[in-house]
């Protein structure tokens, strides 16, 4: 509807003149996309090329040779599989107790009535102005103590804690979406608030596990300082630490360096292509509602 | 529903994960940090030299900690992040949101970066900077301007802006995002009855657009600001507060004194001071948000 | 999804609670940071695989670390000594002190004896406090000038200067022939102090410098702002490339093998490298400054890596016997390699040892002094500091005046 009355409106002049600017605006808008798409279409070139070509004779260009060894070489020599597998695991684990915790909190905060709930609502939304780092000492510490440094868990608990104030922020609005008459009905059906939860809240909330869920992961497929802290054996390395130490290790053979850059950049975006409306809107919807 | 003891008894096993998780991880160890911060602790030693605020002290006044020019770092960025990035977001977000075509292809696009590790990032312009094979200089030296190359990270008068640059490009997407969200929620009958009106696109976008989009520009400007305050991935890839301190900023400054000067108590002070600068300029930024309206 | 998160779940819990079945062979625990892409691992696999050779009833159960995690790690260890692994890897000097100030490195003296014939005693001394031993040293190094023959001879040199006018003489020439003479990592400041401290050794001379990294002495010190002087006028001298300055060590040795400087200075540990790398490389010292106070066999280096046992061990006294016969081992092989010098006497064939390795072998045999390199010798906090205004030294953000009185101010 809109659309054509778009097209009705302007008039011969004036549409000459939106051409011009339009021009304008469609060259500032495709060099931003260039400034953007540059750095990673040089990296998925240069991990295709040997010192030769990335240093001096073919900078920009395509590789002429497709040097696929360097992804064998780092995927082999340089541990980059494990890494890869560490961080799915990570981010799995972290997801699914994200998931738990903020559904389980959500409902309470939402749907169940007690007095203090708001307050308990806003005591949660703290925790998305608290820096990730402040807490950096007393977990080491304590995770020392735990023996606990160098495993999954060392990074699985704080990314799932650091996660829940932005899942209990997203299954808010999912949760306000669902009719309470829903609630009643199944309560007249004899369900009490455990019954309801599972059988009518969960199962409604499935598009809230995609937007809690891409947002959990990239915040811990993407993080560096508690992993590179607490996790010091290479076996449970993730992927962000592997390529920070894989990158010590080639410092001058940047072919396997590119290449380990693009092998922890390619998934996600794979998965951004297939997507992206869905990943976009669960940085939204963490936002807009704060 | 009754309200009965089993009720109430529900009520908290269902807060019970998220309190744990939350209680456990953040707010204990806030306090805990608080505490270490009165301490001269060092790592291995017990924590039993309580020095009271000196630490405090210490931070603001010492030269070589260097405190107040790590925070200044981070406030430029800030600075520099409202005034150049979100602009330039807003630019971007104002045009996307006018219906043109390929506008959803722009916007991935635009988003794409948002989603590279910032390891990555990191590397990647560690290697565009690099004096010798860099994109930069190569490109510099390529264009006949030799004497424009530089030791973009090793000299104290390039590095901050070097360090600065792919933040700032990493994050306009992200902006422009939420500002798109908020631009194509104007309800369209607003736009047209302006424009009928004989407003000019700028005059909309002045007018209308950026007035009804205010509680996300706020939002944007908080995630910009307390964002910079946090901000260490990418500097500690790129240069870890070097050299000689001149990119340094109070997140790397933290990590050094707990792992390289094995100063915990010192390092929980910057930690106190993060938590406290972080929620005090949220709380300013609405402030004035709100003094606006 | 379900049913794969809870999979995953359980492969964690699996992953995470393996143990391993202890059986009737006792177990010695042991932390390093011999990691797989460290030089010194080989070293380590066949001393480990010896000493069980020798003692089929004692399992050695070791770990690696990344070094600076491991800096961290058995840092924090020492706060809850039941942590700690029965031996464990440390460096000598104030790190080590720390151990054995807080009474968890176990007082070796006992063990060493039936030892004291193949490690002479002068070789514990960094890892000694109050006159009592706590650490087997394995290899030691010293700085190490590297030389490229072939870089040289194009500036008309057929020797390494040994004085510091033939240097100013020789860089001068290699700068007009278009040659580098140095490559020096600022990105990590312990490379700087590879050619800090030498200058300082030779203008002040060992003994001073001793004095001044132990706390004995101020850092306010004349001789030490005439050397950071002469470091600078170096660096103004376009003596080094300018590029360091924002590149890591591996990259500067790298530049170096592949000819691009004349000469690089860093630890003898690079000799095996360096050694095998095409081209005619040679080995020397830095030359004398101030001959009335240094002399041209001063070095700075000495045994750091060293093993230290936990006094919290079940089996300490083992554990002690096992620290000085797998520190043998690694010293054997380690030397052998070429990945560092022999603290131990060697009593084994050494013809196959890299002709670079032997050169400064023999270097360390006719020093005249020696002072452990200063971020060893001082403990993390001064130490750090101190790495600060080195760093500025090579960026000539201060000069020598900033840098003496800077330090005294700080750190005394």
């Amino acid at each position: 509807m809109s659309l054509a009355k778009k097209a009705q409106m302007p008039s011969l002049e004036e549409g000459h003149k939106f051409k011009m600017s339009d021009i304008l605006v469609y060259a500032g808008l495709i060099l931003w996309a260039l400034i953007s798409v540059f750095p990673v279409y040089w990296m998925i070139t240069f991990s295709l090329k040997n010192n030769a070509e990335i240093f001096g004779e073919n900078v920009v260009g395509l590789p002429k040779y497709w040097l696929w060894s360097n992804y064998t070489q780092a995927l082999n020599t340089g541990h980059m599989y494990v890494y890869f597998l560490n961080s799915i695991i990570v981010a799995a684990a972290t997801i699914a107790i994200t998931l738990v915790a903020s559904f389980m909190a959500t409902y309470a905060l939402t749907r169940l009535v007690w007095k203090g709930r708001k307050t308990m609502n806003k005591f949660f939304m703290l925790g998305l102005t608290i820096p990730i780092h402040a807490s950096i000492v007393p977990i080491y510490v304590t995770l020392s103590k735990l023996h606990m440094l160098s495993t999954y868990w060392a990074v699985i608990i704080p990314y799932s804690a650091f996660s829940l104030s932005m899942g209990i922020l997203i299954c808010t609005g999912f949760m306000g979406d669902i009719p309470y008459d829903l609630d009643e009905a199944a309560f007249l059906d004899g369900c009490g608030v455990w019954g309801i939860f599972f059988r009518v809240i969960v199962p409604l909330m499935t598009p809230a596990i995609a937007t809690v869920g891409i947002y959990t992961f990239l915040q811990c497929w993407n993080e560096l300082m508690f992993a590179n802290v607490f996790i010091s054996d290479d076996r449970i390395k993730t992927l962000p630490v592997g390529v920070q130490a894989l990158s010590g290790q080639y410092t001058t053979d940047w072919g396997p360096i590119g290449a380990a850059l693009a092998l922890a950049t390619i998934p996600t975006l794979l998965v951004y292509v297939f997507l992206s409306k869905r990943i976009q809107d669960s940085f939204i919807a963490g936002a807009v509602k704060g | 529903m009754k309200r009965t003891i089993g009720y109430k008894l529900s009520i908290f096993a269902f807060l019970l994960p998220a309190l744990i998780l939350f209680i456990g991880v953040l707010i204990a160890p806030i306090i805990m940090s608080a505490y270490y911060s009165f301490f001269n602790w060092k790592v291995g030693y017990p924590l039993t030299d309580f020095i009271g605020v000196k630490n405090y002290v210490e931070l603001f006044t010492s030269k070589s900690i260097g405190f107040m020019k790590a925070l200044g770092n981070s406030l430029l960025l800030a600075l520099l992040s409202v005034f150049i990035q979100l602009p330039l977001a807003l630019l971007l977000a104002l045009k996307l949101g006018k219906k043109i075509p390929g506008e959803r292809a722009f916007l991935s696009v635009y988003f794409m970066p948002v989603l590279i590790s910032t390891v990555v990032i990191g590397q990647l312009w560690l290697k565009i900077y690099n004096p010798e094979y860099g994109l930069l200089n190569v490109a510099l030296r390529s264009l006949g301007l030799e004497s424009w190359t530089r030791i973009w990270l090793g000299t104290k008068e390039t590095a901050l802006g070097a360090c600065f640059v792919p933040i700032l490009w990493q994050y306009v997407g992200y902006h422009m995002l939420l500002m798109y969200a908020g631009v194509k929620g104007v309800p369209p009958e607003l736009n047209e009855a302006a424009m009928l009106d004989g407003c000019t696109e700028s005059q909309v976008n002045r007018y209308i657009i950026i007035p009804y989009i205010k509680p996300i520009l706020r939002v944007s400007v908080i995630f910009a600001v307390t964002g910079s305050l946090k901000s260490f991935d990418l500097i500690y890839v790129l240069t870890n507060g070097g050299p000689f301190h001149a990119t340094e900023v109070p997140s790397t400054l933290m990590i050094s004194m707990l792992f390289l000067r094995n100063r915990y108590g010192m390092g929980s002070t910057i930690a106190v001071m993060l938590i406290i600068l972080c929620f005090a300029f949220a709380l300013l930024i609405s402030l004035a948000f709100k003094e606006e309206k | 999804m379900k049913k794969f998160v809870a999979l995953l779940l359980a492969a964690i819990m699996l992953l995470s609670m393996t143990s391993v079945f202890a059986d009737e062979k006792t177990t010695l625990t042991m932390w390093c940071i011999a990691t797989e892409s460290d030089a010194n691992r080989p070293a380590y696999e066949k001393a480990i695989a010896e000493f069980e050779a020798a003692h089929p009833d004692i399992e050695i159960k070791w770990e690696a670390f990344e070094n600076q995690s491991y800096k961290t790690k058995i840092k924090s260890a020492m706060s809850d000594p039941d942590s700690l692994p029965d031996i464990f890897f440390t460096w000598a000097g104030a790190f080590l002190g720390d151990f054995a100030d807080m009474g968890t490195a176990y007082c070796l003296d006992e063990a060493y004896k039936p030892f004291a014939d193949q490690l002479p005693e002068v070789m514990l001394q960094n890892a000694s406090y109050g006159g009592k031993h706590y650490g087997v040293p394995l290899t030691m190094n010293i700085v190490t000038l590297f030389a490229n023959m072939d870089l040289l001879a194009k500036a008309g040199w057929d020797h390494v200067p040994q004085t510091y006018e033939d240097l100013t003489a020789c860089c001068d020439a290699l700068v007009a022939a278009g040659i580098t003479p140095f490559g020096c990592a600022g990105k990590e400041t312990w490379c700087v102090t590879e050619y800090l401290e030498p200058i300082i050794e030779k203008t002040i001379g060992y003994e001073a410098l001793n004095d001044v990294f132990a706390g004995k002495a101020t850092w306010n010190n004349e001789g030490i702002a005439t050397a950071v002087a002469t470091f600078q006028e170096m660096i103004n001298k376009g003596y080094f490339d300018p590029n360091g300055m924002a590149l890591g060590n591996d990259e500067v040795k790298a530049n170096f093998i592949a000819g691009k400087y004349a000469f690089y200075q860093n630890g003898s540990w690079n000799c095996g490298e360096v050694n095998d790398a095409e081209g005619n490389f040679q080995v020397a010292l830095f030359p004398v400054m101030n001959a009335e106070k240094a002399t041209y066999g001063q070095v700075i280096g000495g045994p750091s890596d060293t093993l230290a046992v936990s006094s919290h061990s079940k089996n300490v006294e083992l554990a002690a016997q096992a620290a000085f016969e797998l520190g043998r081992g690694i010293c054997h092989y380690g030397y052998l390699a070429g990945s560092g010098l022999p603290a131990w006497t060697p009593d084994y064939d050494t013809s196959a040892v890299k002709a670079l390795v032997s050169d400064v072998a023999k270097i360390v045999a006719e020093s005249e002094g020696m002072v452990l390199f200063g971020d060893t010798a001082m403990s993390a906090d001064p130490a750090n500091t101190y790495l600060d205004y080195v760093s500025q030294v090579y960026g000539c953000a201060i000069d020598g005046a900033g840098f003496i009185e800077g330090l005294a101010g700080d750190l005394q």
